[in-house]
């Protein structure tokens, strides 16, 4: 069987845009079908075989799930070599980048929690942004440079977001 | 042959026969063993009735003791007698001295670095004497249900790492178990709760047992339980509880902290009466020889407020690692008998906005859902309405880097099973080996995480510094272990180990373990030997032709088909006489001339999921 395309194993066309619930059903139904527990009593190859292919399923799945992931997955399609860390040539974000950073270290300076609150709202709405300008562009050969900035730009929120995650962690100490 | 022609499709080939398997809660204070018997799950009674077995073994010389009078004994025979053994499970001898209680044990070293306890009856190791408690309960169930088990279910607390849960399948091996699963305890409440196919929505389970406190966020749709998140302490329960108020009896009494094994032991009891006690009344009297003293429910309340507050802490962890909000749980559910604590349902209710559910006994309910899980995994039940139970791993899993650091290669909270692979390279002009180091926590520094294994690439042919690629693979199975492969790229070659934790027994000592335990029961080796292979054997022959009824005309040709009948009948030829070998040489071509089958119907599975798909999606 090879490795098949994440999206094929959901037999999806390739897209940027994904309807999540209708994914995650999907992903219920075909783990219901390879999952070990289904395959308890069964030779030893067969489990192997199942946890195989269960592997692989959860690895599409938490792939297609992540936007930032589903975004690196799609450029990286066809081939493309993507290093995961580059200098990217984006003097605007990385002064955005340094924003971001100064206003959360001054967060967690004052312990401020509905200062982080609605930090996290607003990263909220900077991630829905950059995934629509993504979904525009992904698919056009000629705007690939910009794909991929914004697909850096996807990676770098996504980070700041777990950032945000432990700052809360600490300060629940 | 004939056998095969008289199934239907889809028909078990054999007359419906009740596989036998149970469900097992292996606690820190008490254990159960439940099965389902006519439909019903449930705990099952010793000859007295009693349904609960204190997890406390006494050593004689001659003989092993486990239960309430093994508990009892536990004051007057405090270094025979070892209680609450779950916490040193898979655990070196510097963490448990870290677990800040004076233990009355004798520890030795054993091959590994695992702690043995020392009892008149030799040196024991956590795994032997959970192992000895296993056996009580296979017994039990095997008596009671009137047959040998296929398999059991096996409980382990959401937040067991590797190293524990490898200690657990250990002991399970001892005690003559085949596991069919390690399942978490939390995933296992909420079957016992959530049996019902229509419930929906994300549900809290709060369990504080007697050593460790786990709590998991599980989504909950049309009969698939997906664990969102899960987190806990794997140091934090009811014992503490106990602790906490000999501490206070010690200070009010103006006793020394120093005291012998014994009066530590009594201590403890009376601390725990008092803390049962309190669960219906405000106040109750303490004496401890001489002195007395009341102790309220509110001084009680203030006494473990701190570890109180240390679960509700990584309850908000978990419910953010989730990513849900917490007005978002629609449910949350009591385990474990320290839930009964009046504080803790007050806090939890608090907490999440709702009052918890308690219907179920919280000391039966792991066993009572583990026994569920036990029956469908036996292969009771294929009518496509069984649950699917997705579950994560605890903790981040990892390989050190240069600098002392960890490099996450799986999150925690991905759910398993899982493979996920990172690639390395030479760092030296001509360096022939590289040494994999696999941890496990959260943390940067490799010094704050667990160390699970060390094993060396060797072999890397002469390269130049970056030019080798070493591909590290992981792969987490359902029971949430872990194997780890390393292998070289260019060249092909390859090195893995089935992790072994550091705290681990070692091949020797299992193997030693298992020849003492054959020569306790007067087992003839030999005969058990035999038997497993009979065992296997009849396991594999079920299984191809429960395969073959069901697929067989769909996914086998004519010769295809043929190849497998032969070999299935010429093995069970061979069961019928006793040689051990050529059954077992047998079960494996016959394993092998299934596997490209084994393959198809795996892959038609899939294939059928999506299809069953289409067509929802067409009527709609």
């Amino acid at each position: 069987m090879g490795t098949p395309c994440h999206f094929a194993l959901f037999e999806l066309q390739p897209s940027f845009t994904l309807d999540l619930e209708q994914l995650a059903a999907r992903y219920r139904e075909l783990a219901r079908g390879v999952h070990p527990d289904r395959f308890a009593d069964a030779s030893e190859r067969e489990q192997r075989l199942a946890l195989e292919r269960s592997a692989s399923l959860n690895e599409a799945y938490q792939t297609l799930k992540s936007p930032p992931k589903r975004a690196r997955y799609l450029l990286a399609m066809g081939g493309h070599e993507l290093p995961l860390e580059v200098t990217v040539h984006d003097p605007d974000f990385l002064l955005q980048q340094m924003q971001w950073r100064e206003e959360l270290e001054e967060l967690q300076d004052e312990a401020d929690l509905s200062g982080i609150a609605s930090f996290k709202r607003r990263l909220k709405v900077a991630q829905d942004q950059l995934n629509d300008s993504f979904a525009a562009c992904w698919n056009d050969a000629a705007q690939r440079e910009q794909a991929e900035r914004l697909m850096r730009r996807m990676q770098f929120l996504d980070k700041l977001t777990y950032e945000v995650r432990q700052l809360e962690e600490r300060l629940d100490d | 042959m004939a056998l095969l022609q008289i199934a239907e499709p889809g028909q078990s080939p054999q007359p419906h026969q009740r596989r036998l398997a149970v469900g097992i809660d292996l606690g820190t204070t008490n254990s159960l063993v439940a099965a389902l018997r006519s439909g019903l799950s449930e705990p099952l009674p010793d000859a007295d009735g009693q349904v609960i077995l204190p997890s406390a073994v006494r050593y004689h010389a001659d003989r092993v003791e486990v239960g309430q009078s093994a508990k009892r004994a536990a004051a007057s025979d405090p270094l025979n007698t070892v209680l609450s053994v779950k916490r040193l499970m898979g655990r070196g001898l510097e963490d448990v001295k870290q677990l800040g209680e004076q233990l009355p044990y004798r520890f030795v070293g054993g091959e590994s670095h695992m702690p043995f306890i020392e009892t008149v009856q030799g040196p024991k190791s956590p795994v032997e004497v959970s192992a000895d408690i296993l056996k009580v309960l296979r017994q039990r169930a095997e008596s009671t249900l009137g047959g040998e088990l296929v398999g059991a279910v096996i409980t382990v607390p959401a937040y067991f790492d590797e190293a524990q849960r490898q200690a657990t399948k250990d002991a399970a091996r001892l005690a003559g178990l085949n596991v069919l699963r390690l399942l978490n305890e939390p995933t296992a409440a909420a079957v016992a709760y959530g049996l019902d196919q229509n419930a929906e929505g994300v549900v809290a389970i709060y369990d504080l047992g007697g050593g460790t406190f786990d709590i998991s966020i599980l989504r909950l749709t049309g009969g698939v339980f997906e664990v969102l998140a899960t987190g806990g302490d794997s140091a934090l329960g009811g014992d503490d509880f106990d602790h906490a108020i000999a501490g206070w009896i010690i200070e009010q009494a103006g006793l020394s902290a120093d005291l012998d094994p014994g009066a530590q032991r009594h201590l403890l009891q009376i601390a725990c009466a008092a803390k049962e006690a309190l669960t219906d009344t405000a106040s109750v009297e303490v004496v401890y020889g001489d002195w007395r003293a009341a102790l309220s429910r509110e001084a009680f309340d203030g006494l473990i407020e701190p570890m109180v507050a240390r679960s509700l802490k990584a309850c908000r962890r978990a419910v953010r690692d989730s990513n849900v909000e917490l007005d978002e749980v629609s449910a949350v559910v009591m385990v474990g008998g320290s839930t009964r604590v009046p504080r803790v349902r007050e806090a939890v209710a608090e907490m999440f906005g709702r009052q918890p559910l308690t219907e179920i006994d919280p000391d039966q309910v792991v066993a009572i859902g583990a026994a569920i899980q036990a029956d469908t995994l036996a292969g009771n039940k294929r009518d496509g309405s069984e649950l699917l139970l997705l579950d994560v791993i605890p903790l981040s899993l990892g390989l050190e880097t240069m600098g002392g650091l960890m490099e996450k290669v799986i999150p925690r909270n991905t759910t398993i099973p899982v493979a996920r692979a990172q690639d390395f390279t030479t760092y030296k002009d001509g360096q022939s080996a590289m040494m994999i180091h696999v941890l496990q926590g959260e943390r940067e520094l490799i010094s704050d995480c667990r160390s699970l294994a060390r094993f060396e690439l060797r072999g890397i042919p002469a390269m130049v510094a970056g030019a080798a690629k070493i591909r590290v693979t992981f792969q987490v199975d359902a029971d949430g272990l872990l194997n780890v492969t390393a292998r070289e790229l260019v060249s092909g070659v390859e090195s893995s180990i089935q992790v072994k934790p550091s705290y681990g027994l070692t091949d020797g000592e299992i193997a030693r373990m298992l020849k003492d335990s054959f020569q306790h029961a007067g087992d003839d080796k030999v005969a058990r030997v035999l038997r497993e292979q009979q065992v296997d054997a009849q396991r594999l022959i079920e299984a191809v032709q429960a395969a073959v009824a069901a697929d067989g005309d769909r996914l086998l040709d004519a010769d295809e088909r043929m190849v497998i009948e032969m070999q299935v009948q010429e093995l069970t030829e061979l069961m019928k006489g006793t040689d051990g070998h050529a059954i077992e040489q047998q079960t494996k071509r016959l394993s092998q001339v299934t596997d490209a089958f084994a393959a198809r119907r795996l892959d038609s599975t899939v294939k059928a999921a999506l299809a069953g798909r289409n067509l929802n999606e067409i009527e709609e």
